[in-house]
């Protein structure tokens, strides 16, 4: 009877139970569970792919492996960190320690492995039935030309991919793409439970950009730059080559430089796009646009002969000309050849400061020189009405109180190259999305002197290869003009510099038929060479490395020589 | 009398008599058990299999994934082989230099205008392969 009884209640209990948790609490243990299987993911974007100008990768986002432990799954931490450690370069103590923290149910063992190296460790994991060892995915940006053009390119943070410098934080949004979500139902091992909740809301991928960089010249401009900075004893230099026709930079390289794939040991300074972050005064280079001005309104013509003194007194300040102490006559030529400061001055005072500061807007100066690059630098070009009576204009002639970027002045000599016609300078030749829409970059085009003003100033220019301060820019097989330029480097806070100098050259190749310009800005060369020349000077330090870089740039392009 | 005797061997003699029971016909019952029977087998062999099929495409779809990923790394090695910093490298390494020596070769007849530029062709070859 007792028995019965007890036999009743203990299933009244049951049934009382399962009423109550099927029926009344029904909702809420539903609830729970869906909780517990029933998950939101985040989809990760699909980084966009950068491309030189020829389809080739210059960043590309990959799935890395990430391989995760669970501790207090592992039957044997201390053998799984002995096998793990050899596999993935992690000292096996450093292992050991991660694995047997008290009440550790997670552990990073290695991050970021490319799929070659994580199936290794995925074959062991299998071959040695090792519990608590996870395999899952995230994206590693990777550079695959290592350090070349890295200023440009830039480099994105590891954690979330967001661009940190250069193109890749400059096109962040458009390379970044949208993120999406998936719920999707898990057992308790993380594993998709066949034919549960699986709804996806998929993520668009970023969009691709297709650079105007050719990797071959920047190849050779790097190695070449990096040889003359140490060979100049310079503490740093930018080289630009551009395509004079289309306004495409075909190499933009820095010295010093980084490996956007391991920044550990990178200097920060490196990072810098001195091509268009830094600023300089120009010097001798920007005689280029006082005399295109001067010619151009028609104030003096290559053949004018003027008599130059040995000496110049405006104000305060003297000017004078290299290797020449007494007055001579010069012709306009010659005095572009040699690099007269004198005598572009006196072309300077014939044109007047309104108009060259006319010419020097028209050339760009003053303004960003292209949209696409960030930290660009507009220089500086003071208004010609805050100009003073007696040295600002002499100076200004010859270079200096106008602040630059070398993309400037390289955006000046295409002009002269390209008929007189200046196209802005771009590095992004075109965005494609992911839905496949192509936005080509139509780039500005705006004449600023005649094509006869241009075509003399490439005649005057060749004489300064053949004949003048650019000697050392001559290249095999090819007519090249440029101009060389030197001037004391302005250190913040402390004034002019006693020795340091900004040594330039920026030339046109081939001078008859132009198809790139190229620019080369050394900082801070010094040293003499063998035969005693001072490296301090452009047409010295500057000037062979255009020549070794258009040379390889000519190749390159299929330029045919055009001197026998 | 009108009335008629009813047809013989038309009717069912034991429905015309009461209080006796029909026997029970099994037969359309075993066949609907059977019927529910395999529907029941059916289905969890079916959802077996649906399961076993969601299991085969979670691995295909892991399968899928690591090829994409081993596709990506390829693509990324191939972009690291045509470094030209690398090739250059190379190049150093097993003597290639660009010639110090400068050849020119003349080929006739190239300012002649009017040349079939097959015969010129097989003109400069004819130079280039007389070439040291």
């Amino acid at each position: 009877m007792v028995l019965g009884v007890a036999f009743v209640v203990a299933w009244a209990g049951i049934g009382f139970r399962i009423v109550r948790v099927q029926g009344f609490e029904a909702d809420k243990h539903a609830e729970r569970g869906e909780q517990q299987r029933v998950r939101t993911e985040a989809l990760t974007a699909p980084r966009g792919t950068i491309y030189d100008r020829d389809g080739v990768e210059l960043a590309v986002s990959i799935d890395a492996v990430t391989v995760t432990a669970n501790p207090s799954h592992m039957e044997d931490p201390a053998a799984a960190a002995r096998l793990l450690a050899p596999l993935v370069g992690v000292p096996k103590s450093v292992l050991k320690e991660r694995f047997t923290k008290p009440d550790s149910q997670f552990a990073y063992i290695a991050r970021r492995l490319e799929s070659a190296q994580a199936q290794e460790i995925r074959d062991m994991v299998e071959e040695t039935e090792m519990a608590g060892v996870y395999f899952t995915s995230e994206p590693k940006r990777i550079y695959p030309a290592g350090d070349l053009a890295s200023q440009v390119i830039g480099f994105v943070r590891d954690d979330d991919m967001a661009g940190l410098e250069g193109l890749e934080w400059k096109y962040d949004e458009a390379l970044a793409g949208t993120p999406g979500q998936q719920i999707v139902e898990r057992d308790p091992y993380g594993n998709p439970i066949p034919q549960g909740e699986f709804v996806v809301d998929p993520a668009q991928p970023g969009a691709d950009i297709i650079l105007t960089i050719d990797r071959e010249i920047s190849s050779a401009a790097q190695q070449i730059l990096a040889q003359a900075v140490k060979d100049y004893n310079a503490l740093a230099g930018t080289v630009l080559v551009m395509d004079i026709l289309t306004g495409e930079v075909l190499a933009m390289v820095n010295a010093p430089t980084f490996d956007p794939n391991d920044r550990s040991d990178a200097n920060p300074e490196a990072y810098r796009n001195r091509a268009v972050t830094d600023v300089y005064e120009p010097g001798s280079t920007l005689k280029v646009v006082t005399l295109a001005a001067a010619l151009e309104e028609g104030v003096v013509t290559p053949s004018s002969i003027l008599k130059v003194p040995g000496t110049l007194e405006v104000g305060d300040k003297e000017y004078t000309d290299v290797g020449r102490t007494k007055a001579k006559k010069m012709s306009v030529a010659e005095i572009v050849a040699k690099s007269s400061n004198v005598g572009t001055i006196l072309i300077q005072d014939l044109l007047g400061n309104e108009k060259h500061y006319e010419y020097l807007s028209a050339f760009g100066l003053g303004q960003v020189a292209s949209g696409d690059l960030p930290g660009e630098a507009s220089g500086r070009l003071e208004n010609v009405r805050d100009w003073c009576d007696t040295t600002c204009g002499p100076s200004t002639a010859i270079g200096y109180r106008v602040d630059v970027t070398p993309l400037q002045m390289a955006s000046v000599f295409s002009a002269i190259a390209n008929d007189g016609v200046l196209v802005e300078p771009h590095v992004v030749r075109e965005v494609i999305s992911a839905d496949g829409t192509r936005q080509r970059y139509e780039p500005t085009e705006r004449p600023v002197v005649s094509e006869e003003t241009a075509r003399v100033m490439r005649v005057l220019l060749q004489g300064v290869v053949e004949s003048g301060t650019g000697s050392r820019a001559l290249v095999d097989l090819y007519t090249v003009g440029g101009k060389t330029g030197t001037t004391e480097k302005f250190v913040p806070g402390e004034g002019y510099s006693e020795e340091d100098r900004i040594a330039s050259f920026i030339g046109i190749a081939p001078i008859d038929e132009p198809r790139i310009v190229v620019a080369i800005v050394l900082d801070s060369p010094s040293g003499e060479t063998e035969d005693g020349s001072d490296m301090r000077f452009g047409g010295v330090s500057a000037a062979p490395v255009f020549a070794a870089i258009a040379e390889a740039a000519l190749h390159r392009l299929g330029v045919p020589p055009n001197v026998r | 009398m009108t009335a008629r005797r009813l047809p013989s061997g038309d009717f069912d003699v034991e429905q015309l008599t009461p209080g006796v029971r029909r026997p029970i016909k099994l037969r359309p019952w075993l066949i609907f058990a059977g019927v529910v029977v395999v529907a029941f087998f059916g289905l969890i062999f079916s959802r077996v299999s649906l399961d076993r099929s969601g299991f085969e495409l979670d691995d295909l779809e892991e399968q899928i994934a690591i090829e994409e990923a081993r596709r990506g790394d390829l693509r990324v090695e191939v972009a690291r082989l045509q470094d030209p910093n690398r090739i250059n490298a190379i190049a150093a390494e097993i003597g290639l230099v660009y010639p110090t020596v400068r050849i020119e070769i003349e080929v006739p007849g190239l300012d002649v205008e009017g040349i079939d530029p097959e015969f010129r062709w097989a003109q400069l070859k004819a130079v280039l392969t007389a070439q040291p």
